[in-house]
């Protein structure tokens, strides 16, 4: 069953039963109280009555009259004295009758009284109400006289009947239009609870753009707000998500390319040795050829490697490490390569400290620099240049083409494909680079103007340095 | 005459691997490393009966190069990297007579090489063995202008070692070629026929039995 439905069904059932309790009650007590009313009337009427009678039968001389004539003065006192409904009793004996009843084996004693005593009956689905006494009177002979008044009150009892009925039609129609209202309170507010629900079923189907509108302040509402935060968290995610895996797939396609190349040769040689008849010269070459494309996909995969490594390990060792150090042993590995091709390295540097992970940033250096020479031609000049969160590298080369410079820190990218390919470079240098910058929290800054050379700063972030002199 | 063949490839090693092939299997060939100077090699270098277009290329790519290899009505044969079925097709659709994928086999650049020669009527007519001539139009193989008598079987069979000398083929490789790949017959008919080759053409010599591997003409 529904929450809404419960909800209601409940109330519901709780008002029902309230007001019937209520309707019992009040129903009840009228009844009580309006037999009553009738019962002290009935009663002051018979004690007047009756105290009327006796005065009259005092003064009566019964011994003088007949029995006949007896009854019918008795008939009329009790006509005179009474409307109908009377019965007049002489020695418990009926001797006047106004009502329309007769008398019959009732049980008179408990009338035995000098006040009057009520009593019903039922008669022939009559409601009878009796009231009865003696008759009271100051010289008390051997004759005593009883009355006895028997009125009809079943109207009252239909009275009552009626009220219930009506009661229970009232109580019906409040109900059903009360069942009505709450079912419309209730459904309706429920409703954002509908929305949500539908809401979460459009997400993980897929839809993360869906939302709910958020219709009220209470618990539900900010249950509304909470999950538009969740929804707006988990889009966000996905994307980046999606964007890391593309980024993966393209690396892995891009691989996948780059291993074609290197196996076209290994593979096209290695058939050529077994199938064809090639001279001694031939031969040479083809191994020559097989042993460099060899070297090419071992340096592949071992630069590869450190790209995983860094893309799956976080945990790198971060130190703080004075700068002058690292450009120093950058410089002596960088030594014999400079001396080989004819370039200078000029390195200028402040007494400051960074936080790095030591060997990883002197392998972005030497990368940076490798590339700066590729540029270079001999006799140029690479500077290297330190000052407070920067490291800098700028060559005098040839330049990267504008259009160029978003791209080369893709992977496999290479702007010059056949003079890197020449060079021994497999376009993962920067890539390489990129990544350790970003484990560092730093960011590559890349300006380069076709001709005139490339500069690429290191930038570390600005916070940590000022932790570090606090 | 012997067919002259472009080789557009900017990978030096791919590049010397198909010239040094097609050169052994009795080709001429014009490498060149970027696609810039294709055009100005086709205008020097004519004439030129097929181009090897590797498709992704400094200068100009293997697309551009398509529409000028048309001008001069030079057959392409792309060899390229990209194996997907769309480069395929956009290959193919472009006008290109074939696409060898990369990583290939050399037997499968011969064959391809030569199956388009074939088809765009630009194969060489006469084929020189030691003393012999193989006149490929008629289907008739001379010695000192004498004919020799070959079955069809036989001739095939020496029009294919002719066709790639210097190259091992095996035993099924030569049976799918000659007798298609529906045939059921044993590798033990081609020696046969090879053997019988050797005895009426006296080639004893020259086309050899690779161990291992197969048969070989070689000179």
């Amino acid at each position: 069953m529904k929450l809404w439905q419960k909800i209601s069904l409940l109330t519901a059932a709780i008002l029902l039963i309230s007001m019937a309790v209520y309707g019992g009650v009040a129903v009840y007590e009228t009844a009580n109280y309006n037999l009553n009313q009738t019962k002290v009337a009935g009663a002051r009427q018979v004690r007047t009555t009756a105290y009327a009678l006796g005065q009259s039968l005092e003064n009566m001389e019964a011994d003088e009259l007949s029995e006949t004539a007896n009854r019918a003065y008795l008939q009329f006192l009790l006509r005179r004295y009474s409307s109908r409904d009377f019965m007049l009793l002489q020695d418990w004996e009926l001797v006047a009758n106004t009502t329309d009843y007769e008398l019959t084996g009732y049980q008179l004693s408990q009338f035995d009284s000098m006040e009057p005593v009520s009593a019903f009956q039922q008669k022939n689905g009559r409601y009878l109400l009796i009231v009865g006494q003696q008759i009271p009177m100051t010289d008390v002979g051997e004759t005593t006289y009883q009355l006895l008044m028997i009125r009809d009150i079943s109207d009252l009892y239909e009275n009552v009947l009626t009220q219930i009925g009506m009661f229970l039609v009232m109580l019906g129609l409040i109900v059903a239009i009360a069942i009505n209202i709450i079912f419309w309170i209730i459904r309706r507010m429920l409703k954002p609870l509908r929305d949500l629900q539908e809401a979460a079923g459009a997400i993980s189907q897929g839809q993360l753009g869906r939302r709910v509108r958020v219709r009220s302040r209470d618990e539900v509402g900010a249950l509304s707000v909470s999950f538009n935060q969740m929804a707006e968290k988990i889009e966000y995610q996905m994307e980046e998500l999606e964007q890391v895996s593309e980024r993966r797939r393209q690396l892995l396609g891009s691989l996948a390319h780059e291993l074609k190349t290197p196996m076209t040769s290994i593979i096209g040689y290695s058939d050529t040795l077994l199938h064809v008849k090639i001279n001694e010269e031939q031969q040479k070459k083809a191994l020559t050829h097989i042993n460099n494309e060899c070297r090419r996909l071992e340096r592949l995969s071992g630069k590869m490697m450190n790209l995983l490594e860094l893309y799956n390990n976080d945990t790198i060792h971060m130190e703080a490490y004075p700068v002058r150090r690292l450009l120093s042993q950058v410089a002596e590995l960088e030594k014999y390569h400079l001396k080989e091709k004819g370039i200078y390295l000029a390195v200028e540097c402040q007494d400051e400290e960074l936080v790095m992970d030591v060997d990883l940033m002197e392998s972005v250096l030497v990368n940076l620099i490798d590339n700066a020479m590729k540029a270079s031609k001999e006799g140029d000049t690479i500077v290297v240049v330190a000052e407070e969160n920067r490291i800098l590298v700028k060559d005098n080369g040839r330049g990267i083409p504008p259009e160029e410079i978003p791209r080369i820190t893709e992977a496999f990218y290479m702007v010059d494909k056949s003079r890197s390919k020449k060079a021994g470079g497999i376009g993962l240098g920067l890539a390489l680079c990129s990544q350790i910058v970003k484990l560092h929290g730093a960011r590559l800054e890349i300006r380069s103007k076709l001709g005139v050379g490339t500069e690429i700063s290191v930038i570390f972030p600005e916070q940590k340095k000022r932790e570090e002199k606090a | 005459m012997v067919n002259r063949i472009l080789v557009v490839e900017d990978d030096t090693a791919i590049s010397e691997l198909i010239c040094m092939n097609l050169e052994v299997a009795g080709y001429q060939v014009i490498p060149v490393m970027d696609g810039g100077s294709v055009e100005e090699v086709v205008k020097k270098e004519q004439p030129i009966d097929l181009a090897l277009l590797d498709i992704m290329l400094p200068g100009r790519d293997g697309f551009e190069l398509l529409d000028v290899m048309k001008q001069s009505s030079i057959p392409v044969i792309y060899i390229t990297a990209k194996g997907d079925v769309n480069s395929k097709i956009k290959g193919l659709r472009s006008g290109a007579e074939d696409y060898i994928v990369k990583p290939f086999e050399i037997l499968e650049l011969l064959v391809r090489v030569e199956k388009v020669l074939e088809r765009t009527g630009k194969q060489r007519e006469v084929i020189q063995v030691r003393d012999l001539e193989i006149h490929l139009s008629e289907h008739k193989v001379t010695r000192d202008g004498e004919p020799v008598n070959l079955k069809p079987m036989e001739y095939d069979l020496l029009v294919l070692l002719a066709k790639n000398k210097n190259v091992a083929f095996t035993r099924e490789q030569l049976l799918n070629e000659v007798w298609g790949s529906n045939y059921l017959g044993e590798t033990r008919t081609i020696d046969v026929h090879i053997g019988q080759l050797r005895k009426k053409l006296n080639l004893a010599g020259v086309i050899k039995t690779i161990p291992k591997i197969g048969y070989r003409l070689e000179e």
